[in-house]
């Protein structure tokens, strides 16, 4: 399986609007059928709800160890919960703010903030091209790579709050604000105008980049 | 349930609070002003999601474990929550290393203490009695360390727990297992 590009089949033709994207009440059908034993309501979840989870734990900028870890351990207690997760539709909730305590535990526990800027994070985008698609648009690729490359160095290099509430929102598909307010801790309410300010800084950045 | 993390995480409590208006913003508003207020930040979030997707996907493995996971989910077992976590609900005591990391499982009248520090794991069964134990580390572990507890609950492993694990106890003919943590 390809992972992190193609959203969740579970989820395929529900609107992706603001504030219920992955749709509330679908998940907590199919949290209740999973909890009723089927294993395909399992994986729907999971296929929705991953990159959701990944994007907190990546916004507190844990080693990739730990990262793996928490993510890891989210999961496991979310399997053992199921049928004692009182609110099935706020699934993503409980899954966003099981990882943001997980983080803050280790980071705790261990005060060892590493930043993921890690070089190799940036080249990974050359192995997700195949020969073939680099021979047919290799021009077009090459600078489609370099946008998105410069993209996601500028936002790196966003403040720690905006790269950590952006880490989140960019999450696919597109988390409810419910789930981001778990998973970071900050108030519904001003996640939005948060939002807005962080783009237009990162659009700054952009923007002056390209003017050298 | 926010409360029980503050201590030491000052930083992400004003998060909320602020209002956002410390000096990572501040030159925030001429930007806006000059730009006339009209960009489409719906398309750069979007973007920003491609690029996600791109160089910060999922790791494939990763996804397959949480697939997986579903095995956990046990109708057979009773589940004992985590009650108390040294690392959360003790106070931290000044200059001290190596803390062990003392925590307390519950199911009802039953209890487990459990000590992890780096030369591995001990532990009791409250109220004392034997019990069979097994310490999972995934959805699939193919061979789990065993450990019995003696007449008075107390049981010990020489190896640490790396990584997510749980603690899944045969005792009084019932199965209990302990919530999953991350040591």
């Amino acid at each position: 399986m390809r992972a992190g590009t193609v959203p969740s089949t579970a989820y395929d033709g529900l609107p992706y609007t603001r504030g219920g994207t992955v749709d509330r009440k679908e998940v907590g059908a199919l949290v209740q059928s999973a909890v009723d034993g089927d294993a395909a309501a399992w994986k729907a979840i999971v296929e929705g709800l991953s990159p959701l989870v990944w994007s907190v734990v990546r916004a507190h900028r844990l080693s990739d160890a730990d990262a793996h870890e928490v993510y890891q351990t989210v999961w496991f207690r979310f399997a053992q919960n199921l049928r004692r997760i009182r609110e099935p539709e706020k699934a993503g909730s409980w899954l966003a703010s099981t990882a943001r305590n997980e983080c803050l535990k280790v980071i705790k526990g261990l005060r060892r903030l590493m930043p993921t800027d890690d070089p190799q994070l940036l080249d990974r985008i050359s192995e997700e091209r195949t020969p073939e698609q680099s021979l047919i648009d290799s021009e077009e690729e090459a600078s489609e790579a370099e946008r998105i490359r410069r993209l996601w160095e500028e936002f790196e290099q966003l403040g720690e709050r905006c790269r950590q509430l952006l880490r989140v929102l960019m999450a696919s598909p597109p988390p409810s604000y419910l789930d981001v307010s778990a998973g970071l801790g900050i108030a519904v309410g001003s996640i939005g105008p948060m939002r807005q300010r962080c783009l237009r800084r990162l659009r700054a950045r952009l923007d002056a980049g390209r003017a050298l | 349930m926010n409360g029980m993390y503050d201590d030491g995480f000052g930083a992400f409590d004003a998060f909320g609070q602020e209002p956002f208006d410390d000096e990572e913003f501040d030159d925030l508003e001429s930007e806006q002003a000059d730009d006339g207020g009209e960009f489409d930040d719906g398309l750069l979030e979007e973007e920003l999601r491609q690029a996600a997707a791109i160089l910060d996907p999922v790791p494939a493995e990763l996804r397959q474990l949480a697939m997986d996971a579903y095995a956990l989910y046990d109708l057979d077992a009773r589940l004992a929550e985590l009650t108390f976590d040294s690392l959360v609900d003790a106070i931290p005591v000044r200059g001290a290393t190596d803390v062990p990391r003392m925590l307390t499982f519950t199911a009802g009248e039953l209890s487990v203490d459990v000590e992890v520090t780096s030369e591995g794991l001990m532990g009791q069964v409250m109220p004392p009695q034997p019990a069979g134990i097994e310490v999972l580390t995934g959805p699939q572990t193919l061979r789990p360390t065993t450990l019995t507890a003696d007449a008075m609950g107390r049981f010990t492993s020489a190896a640490p727990p790396t990584g997510p694990f749980a603690l899944r106890l045969r005792a009084g003919g019932e199965v209990v297992v302990t919530e999953w943590l991350r040591a």
